[in-house]
C-alpha cells in the first residue's frame, strides 16, 4: 500500500515536474541568452519551477534547504566519511577542475570537524574499471561513503548507483546517464544526476560565431567523439542556431574525437579546400586549441572565429587574446563539490532523499558563457583564483530541473 | 602445355621453376603498394581537382605525414624483427608531454631549451631499452611488456603537467611549425632526417642485416655467433628513440604538451607498415616500404577529410580501404622456399 501512495506521488511530482519544465523549455530554446553570466543568478531564475512542484503551500522550499554543520549529530562527525570523484581519465583540463572541486570541499568538511577521506577512482575510459572501482570504494567504506560520478558511458550510470547502493553510500553522477532510468529508481543512493546544458552551450556558441560573421559565409564544424550524449546533444544546439542564420553554410564538418591533434589535422586539410572560412565551431576546447593551432600556422590567427565548450585556461586566453569568439564554462569545481555536499547532505541523515521532488534529483548546473564582455572577469574569478563557495546552501548549483 | 612439361620435367627443374615464379611474384608485389598510391593520388585529384594537388595541401600531407612515418619507422624494425610494440601510445605521448614540460611553457618552471627536447627523447630511448630487456631477458612476449609500458608512460605523461596540458610559450619553438625550408616544413625535415637515419642504419650497418637474420630464423644468427639478445635490445631502442623523435615534434607542432599525441597512432602506424609489405612473420620488408605504406595510409586520411564523406561511415570506408590495400600488397602463396 505504502508502494502505491509513494508510486502515486511520484508520478504525480513528476507529472508536475514535466509541466514545469515545459515552462522553462520555451525560454530556452528562444534567442535570449539562457546561459547565465554567473551561478547566482541561475539560482534565482531556477525558484520559478518549485512553486509549481511543490503541491501545497506549505510543502518544503527545496532551493532554499540548509545545511546547518551544527545539527549533524557528533557520531556522524567523527565517523570517518569516504570520498570519492569518478572520472574517465586525467588528461583533461576540465575533469581536474572536478578534482579540485572535491578539494574545496574536503577543506570545507576539514572546517566543520568532519572526519574524512578522499580518492580519485580513475577509470582509464573503461566501463569495466570504473564499474568496479566504484564496487570496491562503496565495499571498503562500508556505507560511510559519499561519491560523484562521471559515468564513462551513459549506460553503466545505473550500473554505478547499484554498485553504491551496495554498500550503502550515496552518490550523484553527472553528465551521460540512459532516458528512463534515473536517481529515482535507486533511491537513496543514488541521490542526484545533474548536468550542465549541453544543448544550450552548442547553441550559443554557434550563435556568438555567427553573429561574429555578419551572419554569414563558410563555418567548419569540429564534432564530439560521436555517440557521445554531450557530442550529440552540443551538435544539435548548434543545428539549432544554424536554422536562424540562413547566410552560414557549413562548409566541412567532421568528428576530432575530442582531440587537439585531430582537430589541427582537419582544420590544415579543410583551409586548402576552403580558405575563405569565417569561423569554426568546435565541441570542446581541447579541440579548439588545435584548430587555434593551425590556424597559427596558416597566418589567420585571430582572422577566422573560433567557439569552443568547456573553458581551458587555453581558450580562455585566447579569448582575451582576440583569437577566440567564445567558451563556456561548465564549472567543474561547482559541478563535483555540490554535488558531494547534497551527497554528504543525505549521509548525515539531515536531507531525506525520499522526500525530494523529482525535479531536485535531476537538474541542470549553471554554465557560464565566456565572452570578450567578460573574460576578465571570468579569468580573474577561477583561473587567477580558484571560486569559494558556501556549502550549506546545497542547492545552489541548480539552474533548473531536467526535461 | 604446362602439364605436358611437367612430364618432362625433373624435380630439380620444377623446383627451379618454382622458385623463378616466386621470384617472379615478389618482384610484383614490391610495386604493387606504389600503385595503391598512385590510383588513390589520381582518385583524390579526380574528385577534389586542385584542392588535393595544390602546394598548400602538400605541405599539410608533408606535416600530417611527419609523425607517423617517424612511430612506424621506429616499428619497422621491431616488426622486421618478428615482435611487436604496443608501447606507441604511450611513449609518444610521454616523450611529447615531457617536451612540453621541460620547454618554456605555462605550467612548469623549467626553460631547458633543446636540452628538454634532448631530455625527453632520452626518457623514451630508455623507455625503449628497458622494454627490450625485459623481453630478452626476463623472456615476457614483447606485446606484453610493451602494454604495460604504454600504460606506465601515459601515467607518466599526465603526471609531468597535472592534467592541465602545458602550452609552449619558447618564442623559437612555438615558430618551427611555421618553419619551412625549400619549401619544405622544418617538420617534415625532421621525419626526413630520421628516415635516413634508419635507412642508413637498415642498409649500411652489420646491425640492419642482423635485424633480417634474426627476423627471418634467430637460430641461425645465433649459430654464426651474433647476440640475438643485444639486435633486440638495440631494436627496441631504436624504436624508443623514433617514438621519443615523433612525441617532440608532436608537442611542437600542437604548441602544447599533452598525452593525446600519442593516441590513435599506434594501430595506423602498424597497418602502414603491413601496406608497405614488410611481413608480421618478421625477416622481410623495410623502411623505404614503411615510407609507402604511411604514404598511402596519409593520402587516405587527408582525401578523405577533403572529399567530406559523413563521419558515421567514413571510419566503415577507411576499414575498407585499408583491407584492400592489404589484401594487394600482402604476399601470399609463396612456398617457405623464398622466405
Amino acid at each position: 500500500m505504502k508502494k502505491m501512495i509513494a508510486l502515486l506521488l511520484v508520478v504525480g511530482l513528476m507529472m508536475m515536474g514535466l509541466v514545469a519544465c515545459t515552462d522553462s523549455d520555451s525560454g530556452d530554446t528562444g534567442t535570449e541568452a539562457p546561459v547565465a553570466e554567473a551561478p547566482a543568478d541561475d539560482a534565482d531564475v531556477a525558484e520559478e519551477p518549485d512553486e509549481a512542484e511543490a503541491p501545497d503551500a506549505g510543502a518544503t522550499d527545496w532551493s532554499s534547504f540548509v545545511l546547518d554543520p551544527s545539527q549533524i549529530p557528533q557520531e556522524k562527525l567523527d565517523t570517518e566519511l569516504h570520498i570519492a570523484v569518478s572520472i574517465r581519465g586525467l588528461d583533461n583540463p576540465y575533469i581536474v577542475t572536478k578534482i579540485e572541486g572535491m578539494n574545496m570541499f574536503s577543506e570545507w568538511l576539514d572546517s566543520i570537524g568532519q572526519a574524512h577521506t578522499t580518492q580519485v577512482l580513475d577509470s582509464g575510459g573503461s566501463n569495466d574499471v570504473e564499474i568496479n572501482n566504484m564496487r570496491q570504494f562503496s565495499a571498503l567504506a562500508g556505507g560511510n561513503a559519499i561519491a560523484y560520478a562521471d559515468p564513462n558511458e551513459s549506460a553503466i550510470a545505473p550500473a554505478l548507483a547499484e554498485a553504491m547502493a551496495e554498500g550503502g553510500g550515496f552518490m550523484g553522477t553527472a553528465w551521460n546517464k540512459p532516458d528512463g532510468v534515473g536517481p529515482m529508481d535507486f533511491t537513496p543512493n543514488w541521490v542526484i544526476h545533474t548536468s550542465a546544458d549541453n544543448f544550450t552551450g552548442g547553441y550559443e556558441t554557434a550563435r556568438l560565431l555567427f553573429e561574429n560573421m555578419g551572419g554569414e559565409g563558410n563555418v567548419f564544424v569540429i564534432e564530439g567523439m560521436l555517440g557521445n550524449t554531450a557530442a550529440i546533444d552540443r551538435r544539435r544546439g548548434f543545428d539549432a542556431a544554424l536554422e536562424s542564420f540562413p547566410g552560414i553554410t557549413v562548409a566541412h564538418e567532421d568528428t576530432g574525437n575530442w582531440l587537439t591533434a585531430e582537430a589541427l589535422t582537419l582544420t590544415e586539410t579543410w583551409l586548402n579546400v576552403t580558405p575563405d572560412v569565417g569561423g569554426i565551431w568546435c565541441a570542446n576546447d581541447n579541440m579548439a586549441t588545435g584548430v587555434l593551432q593551425a590556424l597559427d600556422n596558416a597566418g589567420l590567427l585571430g582572422e577566422v572565429g573560433v567557439t569552443g565548450i568547456d573553458a581551458t585556461d587555453d581558450m580562455v586566453a585566447a579569448v582575451r587574446a582576440g583569437n577566440a569568439v567564445a567558451t563556456v564554462s561548465a564549472n567543474g569545481f561547482l559541478q563535483s563539490s555540490y554535488t558531494l555536499a547534497i551527497a554528504y547532505a543525505a549521509w548525515t541523515g539531515l536531507l531525506d532523499v525520499e522526500e525530494l521532488p523529482q525535479g531536485y534529483r535531476e537538474f541542470f548546473t549553471p554554465s557560464v558563457l565566456v565572452t570578450t564582455d567578460n573574460v576578465e572577469q571570468f579569468f580573474a574569478d577561477f583561473v587567477e583564483n580558484a571560486p569559494s563557495f558556501d556549502f550549506t546552501n546545497i542547492f545552489y548549483a541548480r539552474a533548473s530541473a531536467m526535461e | 602445355m604446362a602439364r605436358a612439361n611437367a612430364k618432362t620435367m625433373t624435380i630439380t627443374d620444377e623446383f627451379a621453376a618454382k622458385i623463378k615464379l616466386d621470384h617472379k611474384k615478389e618482384r610484383l608485389m614490391k610495386w604493387t603498394p606504389i600503385l595503391v598510391l598512385v590510383v588513390m593520388i589520381v582518385v583524390f585529384t579526380a574528385i577534389m581537382g586542385n584542392a588535393f594537388f595544390s602546394v598548400g595541401n602538400l605541405v599539410a600531407l608533408l606535416n600530417q605525414m611527419s609523425i607517423p612515418l617517424m612511430v612506424a619507422l621506429g616499428l619497422t624494425f621491431v616488426i622486421m624483427i618478428g615482435s611487436i610494440d604496443l608501447s606507441i601510445n604511450g611513449t609518444v605521448g610521454m616523450a611529447g608531454s615531457l617536451a612540453g614540460v621541460f620547454l618554456l611553457n605555462t605550467r612548469t618552471e623549467f626553460d631547458l631549451g633543446i636540452w628538454g627536447l634532448v631530455l625527453a627523447i632520452f626518457c623514451s630511448v630508455l623507455i625503449g631499452f628497458i622494454i627490450g630487456m625485459m623481453h630478452v631477458k626476463l623472456k615476457i612476449p614483447s606485446f606484453m611488456v610493451s602494454f604495460a609500458f604504454m600504460n606506465i608512460c601515459i601515467g607518466i605523461g599526465m603526471l609531468s603537467y597535472g592534467g592541465i596540458h602545458p602550452t609552449i610559450e619558447d618564442p623559437f619553438f612555438r615558430s618551427v611549425p611555421q618553419m619551412s625550408f625549400l619549401g619544405i616544413p622544418a617538420i617534415a625535415w625532421v621525419a626526413i632526417i630520421v628516415f635516413v637515419i634508419c635507412f642508413f642504419i637498415q642498409e649500411y650497418t652489420p646491425f640492419g642485416r642482423y635485424v633480417y637474420a634474426v627476423g627471418t630464423d634467430e637460430t641461425v644468427p645465433r649459430a654464426v655467433g651474433v647476440n640475438v639478445s643485444r639486435v633486440k635490445v638495440m631494436v627496441f631502442t631504436l624504436a624508443g628513440f623514433c617514438f621519443g623523435v615523433a612525441g617532440v615534434v608532436g608537442a611542437l607542432r600542437l604548441g602544447q604538451g599533452q598525452v593525446g599525441i600519442g593516441t590513435g597512432l599506434m594501430f595506423p602506424a602498424q597497418a602502414a607498415v603491413v601496406i608497405g609489405g614488410t611481413a608480421l612473420s618478421g625477416g622481410k620488408g623495410g623502411v623505404v616500404n614503411t615510407l609507402i605504406g604511411v604514404l598511402i595510409m596519409t593520402v587516405l586520411f587527408n582525401g578523405l577529410t577533403m572529399v567530406g564523406i559523413n563521419p558515421h561511415i567514413r571510419t566503415g570506408i577507411e576499414g575498407a580501404i585499408i583491407l584492400i590495400a592489404v589484401i594487394l600488397t600482402v604476399k601470399r602463396g609463396a612456398t617457405i622456399i623464398s622466405k
